[in-house]
């Protein structure tokens, strides 16, 4: 069945998760270049066969016209397909640079065609220049900003001098601090410290 | 490649929403002496010991994180008005209009940073959750009620966390609506 | 700003309210709701952008003063907090931006009312990206099809308009307010029969409508999205 082949490589790039990447399938994608090429000759060799018959090939409405507007109307499904997936994965290879940033781990950029890795370096490049510009990094700061001091309690004893980024503290069991997030965060995900609300 | 809608580009994350929240002014009672505040986002203070001040949300949670001061609940976070409010949306299908549009993360909010500070904390929460419960469901019984021939809603005191379902569900709506046989027809 | 009224009495709530909603941080917060909302780019506020920008720059200045000169830490780490919250008001305006700029930028170049919703930089940006696109697109798929289908805008050579560029939905939902009473609004969309009948909204309440026919007061500054 004609378009078979470029459904399922739209499928298979729904089939994994939204922001997700599945491997760039060039061998798939180039069966689907190659039935495009093949409606293309069949298409051709029906107007030739019109003319040869001295129809009007634009008025004509024989057997061989609909089967003209087939091939034609199924190369167009094709290319949308073609189209949807590069242009999708375009999408997906963008919002990587936002999330990652611009060098990526190598099991992703594995997924990636040779064209896509060429289109991701030039898409980090014209973001770098937009920034520059307007002279603020927009890659960070994604969610609204938060106190950045929480308030703490010491749930083991941690000890005296604990140098932090903005002063030394001195660490007893059940004492109650106001530190910067980023200095408390080590502590509470070994289980030294609870951060404490209300 | 036909437009699609993106709910995820034009919904506000629950983060975005306590942000949004967060300007939201209250009273504070501060028990330190400190000068004006001449922020970008306006002035504040000064601020004198037991006397009220009013600043926005997110700076009376921090100096109250701090110890500074106590902020007083706004009005409607009695258990008397709430009560009053959970009749009213039991008692109708309309929504009340009693509670601002930012109840949600408010009371959060304050629950989270000043519990000690609001009395009876925890019938105010209980109040505030079936409120939400009661109100949640008639926005749904509404919606259902909402079809491809809608075309516009008039929906009174509606709250901000209330609106992020209408969106989701009448993006999906809409949809529907797109490939209506007017579409078919062409 | 506020530092005559409050000499003598506590000022209302109201006053506070309009108080605060002609600081600019007010302002930008606005437009970051209704670009946040609206379905397709809208008018970039260079001037107010601008202002913002001068004021945050200001205040970086001040902070930095006040942290080497030993000022007091909490006023201190207040004034960061409210410089971090203007950051990321304004960050977060100019992404959505360019995420609508990147996912309709065909759309956006086809249209000189739209394009000149951009502000300089994100014209350049705008420009750029395209080019990178379209060659990708060329590369991938497009120069390997038969001559006759290779244009980025159309299926074919035959479509007589461009049907391969994707467009914002305007007929989408979305959620806004008026400030002032307005009647005699148009809908745009929606059954035949109900095109004749004209709208009317009230101040301050929310409604839900097809962003097409409120698109001119959207522009206009009348109403907000939400």
């Amino acid at each position: 069945m004609y378009g078979r082949k470029a459904c399922e490589l739209v499928k298979e790039f729904a089939s994994v998760g939204k922001g997700q990447l599945t491997q760039y399938n060039s061998d798939l994608f180039e069966q689907v270049v190659a039935e495009c090429s093949q409606h293309h000759l069949e298409l051709q060799s029906l107007i030739r066969k019109m003319q040869e018959e001295g129809l009007d090939v634009q008025t004509a409405r024989n057997a061989d016209h609909y089967g003209a507007l087939i091939h034609h109307l199924s190369l167009v499904r094709n290319k949308r397909c073609l189209m949807a997936y590069v242009n999708n994965r375009a999408e997906i290879i963008r919002s990587l640079l936002w999330k990652i940033g611009s060098v990526l781990p190598k099991e992703i950029e594995e997924k990636f065609s040779h064209t896509e890795e060429e289109y991701f370096n030039k898409y980090s490049g014209e973001l770098k220049k937009y920034m520059s510009k307007m002279e603020l990094d927009l890659t960070v700061d994604m969610v609204p900003p938060k106190d950045p001091y929480i308030k703490v309690r010491v749930l083991d004893d941690i000890g005296d001098g604990i140098v932090l980024s903005d002063k030394t503290a001195n660490f007893a069991r059940h004492s109650i601090h106001f530190l910067k997030r980023t200095d408390a965060e080590q502590f509470i995900s070994r289980g030294l410290m609870e951060e404490l609300t209300g | 490649m036909a437009g699609q809608s993106d709910p995820e580009l034009s919904l506000f994350s629950a983060e975005e929403l306590e942000f949004i929240a967060e300007d939201e002014i209250v009273d504070i009672v501060p028990n330190l002496k400190m000068g004006p505040l001449n922020f970008i986002s306006g002035d504040f203070g000064p601020f004198i010991p037991q006397i009220v001040a009013q600043v926005p949300l997110w700076l009376a949670v921090a100096l109250k994180k701090r110890g500074k001061c106590s902020i007083c609940p706004p009005q409607w976070m009695s258990v008397e008005k709430l009560t009053q409010v959970l009749e009213a949306e039991r008692n109708s299908q309309e929504m009340s209009e009693q509670l601002p549009f930012h109840y949600v993360e408010i009371s959060r909010l304050l629950f989270d940073h000043a519990n000690d500070d609001i009395s009876d904390a925890y019938m105010v929460r209980s109040l505030i959750e079936d409120i939400r419960d009661v109100r949640f469901h008639k926005v749904e019984t509404d919606l259902e009620a909402f079809n491809g021939r809608t075309i516009a809603v008039k929906i009174k005191n509606l709250s901000a966390m209330e609106v992020n379902i209408v969106i989701s569900v009448l993006s999906n709506v809409h949809f529907h609506y797109i490939i209506s046989p007017r579409q078919l027809r062409r | 700003m506020a530092s005559s009224s409050m000499e003598g009495s506590m000022p209302t709530m109201d006053e506070y309210e309009a108080l605060l909603s002609t600081t600019d941080v007010e302002l930008l917060k606005r437009a970051w709701r209704s670009e946040k909302a609206a379905p397709e780019i809208l008018r970039y506020d260079f001037d107010l952008v601008g202002r913002v920008t001068e004021q945050l720059q200001l205040m970086e200045e001040t902070v930095d003063e006040k942290s080497t000169s030993g000022a007091d830490p909490l006023s201190l780490s207040l004034y960061q907090m409210d410089l971090d919250r203007t950051l990321f008001l304004l960050r977060s305006y100019l992404r959505i931006r360019i995420q609508k700029i990147e996912k309709y930028m065909f759309h956006i170049r086809k249209s000189d009312e739209l394009w000149n919703r951009l502000s300089k930089g994100e014209k350049d940006f705008a420009s750029r990206c395209i080019d990178d696109l379209k060659h990708h697109l060329e590369e991938s798929v497009l120069s390997k099809l038969p001559e006759n289908y290779q244009s980025v805008e159309k299926q074919s050579v035959i479509s007589e308009e461009d049907d391969m560029v994707p467009e914002p939905r305007l007929d989408t939902f979305v959620l806004c307010r008026s400030k002032e009473y307005l009647s005699g609004i148009q809908l745009e969309d929606g059954p035949v029969e109900d095109r004749s009948k004209l709208f009317e909204m009230e101040p301050g309440v929310l409604y839900f409508i097809c962003y097409k026919s409120i698109k001119p007061l959207v522009e206009s500054g009348k109403i907000d999205l939400l």
